[in-house]
């Protein structure tokens, strides 16, 4: 199908971006990868009075390390160039983990990661993981901009903390604190669909393995990504052996209610987050063991 | 696709089944509706604009019918809804029993879904309903909470 029909503009610089998007609040959309959106179009389920394509804005296209060591991403950086990127795998490894399991290489070549935040599908994997990494996310508008912090960022299903007419423009993931693990792991029925269920978890260790920081957060299985908090509390202070993490993943039954569709029903996909939950959080412990020897 | 699950209401259930059964009270509640009229004993039609994320909010016309009435016990709802995207169309129980002071509702709705929505967001049917449920409901509750100041007037 073809798209209703829409005015088009393509800025070269963010201010021209800024004052289009604040000028029609409502009617304008923001093009990044067109991945979700203009199948949407096409199919006529939205239809956009106006769209303000970012693709000219090479400013958004980055990835670079802070003197602190913070990583930096750029908005409109393609997922490929993030899952290829040696930054990445080194500064954010839980980051690097996940990208494989976005979609597709060709929708991940257009795929942005700025725009799968703005989007905010309940079964995308950059949301849970810019939770688990208490990543940043820059908003900007016409009035300035400001830092979100991801786990404040995601409001409801497709709903985030942007206002009409904000724009993500920036991710920051901070350094990980020494003794730090991590493992993303998903469930799909072919690799490259919408997952299922999906859990993404880092842990931070101290002396004998006791668990200083913990943070697990799932997607698939709610309105957005959804932050097992009742897990990890009783990690708090524990030392994460075998025992402390079949305790941890036992509790997240209670704290989901996962939707059914054709493809898996709500028991079978709490059934899911159980494992998912004890594998992610076996494997990050193990990496931070390693890590702070 | 079934949709079920219980909600709380303080109020009791005489108030609760009043308010139910009330269009003013549903098409403040309901996200969405745009207008809810009676137009016949315990016949409604209305309009509702449902948008979700990036679906552009689309008018669904609504029919809605409560059959097997019991006060302040149950009742029988059948809904019919067409719009651009598809059409819904199925029945509700709705069970009502005291909970201390205030009601125990339990809900159960086996509803088809067709259309382009139905084919295209088949993977968000139960959440998207889920999360409209959630919102009405809430905003129902307050109603409903208001109602019952109304009714016992200032302490």
């Amino acid at each position: 199908m073809k798209p209703a029909s829409f005015a088009y503009h393509a800025p070269d610089v963010i201010e021209e971006v800024v004052a289009l998007l604040e000028a029609h609040p409502f009617e304008a959309k923001a093009l990044a990868g067109g991945q979700s959106l203009v199948p949407a179009m096409n199919f006529r389920l939205a239809t956009p009075a106006i769209l303000v394509d970012l693709n000219r804005l090479a400013d958004l296209d980055t990835i670079g390390l802070a003197p602190d060591g913070t990583l930096r991403i750029g908005a409109m950086t393609r997922q490929r160039a993030v899952e290829r990127s040696p930054l990445v795998a080194t500064h954010a490894p839980l980051l690097h983990d996940a990208m494989p399991h976005i979609a597709h290489p060709q929708i991940r070549n257009r795929g942005t990661v700025g725009g799968s935040l703005a989007h905010a599908d309940p079964s995308a994997e950059l949301p849970a993981v810019m939770i688990a990494l208490d990543a940043g996310v820059r908003c900007l508008s016409g009035s300035g901009s400001r830092w979100v912090p991801a786990r404040e960022f995601f409001v409801g299903l497709f709903a985030t903390a942007l206002e009409p007419g904000e724009l993500v423009v920036e991710i920051a993931i901070p350094p990980a604190a020494s003794g730090t693990g991590w493992a993303f792991e998903e469930v799909a029925r072919r690799h490259g669909d919408f997952a299922l269920a999906g859990a993404a978890a880092v842990v931070e260790v101290g002396e004998g393995k006791i668990c200083r920081a913990a943070r697990v957060v799932l997607f698939g299985v709610g309105e957005g990504p959804v932050v097992v908090t009742q897990v990890t509390d009783t990690l708090a202070g524990r030392a994460l052996d075998d025992r402390a993490i079949l305790d941890a993943a036992n509790r997240v039954a209670g704290e989901i209610d996962p939707p059914s569709d054709i493809h898996a029903s709500s028991a079978y996909r709490r059934h899911l987050c159980r494992v998912l939950v004890h594998r992610t959080l076996a494997r990050a412990a193990m990496r931070a063991t390693v890590a702070r020897s | 696709m079934i949709v079920e699950g219980v909600y709380v209401f303080t109020a009791p259930p005489a108030v609760v089944f009043e308010a139910l059964l009330d269009p003013g009270v549903i098409a403040k509640s309901m996200p969405g509706t745009k207008e809810l009229v009676a137009v016949g004993p315990h016949e409604y039609r209305g309009k509702m604009m449902v948008g979700v994320g990036p679906v552009t909010a689309a008018e669904f016309d609504l029919r809605i019918v409560l059959t097997e009435l019991t006060p302040p016990v149950s009742f029988l709802m059948s809904v019919d809804g067409t719009g651009r995207f598809g059409f819904t169309k199925g029945q509700a129980r709705v069970s009502l029993e005291p909970d201390g002071t205030g009601t125990r509702m339990n809900y159960n709705a086996d509803l088809q879904v067709g259309g382009k929505i139905a084919a295209v967001g088949q993977r968000l049917l139960d959440v998207v309903s889920r999360a409209m449920l959630r919102t009405g409901l809430a905003a129902l509750g307050k109603e409903v909470e208001d109602r019952l100041r109304g009714v016992g007037g200032p302490a």
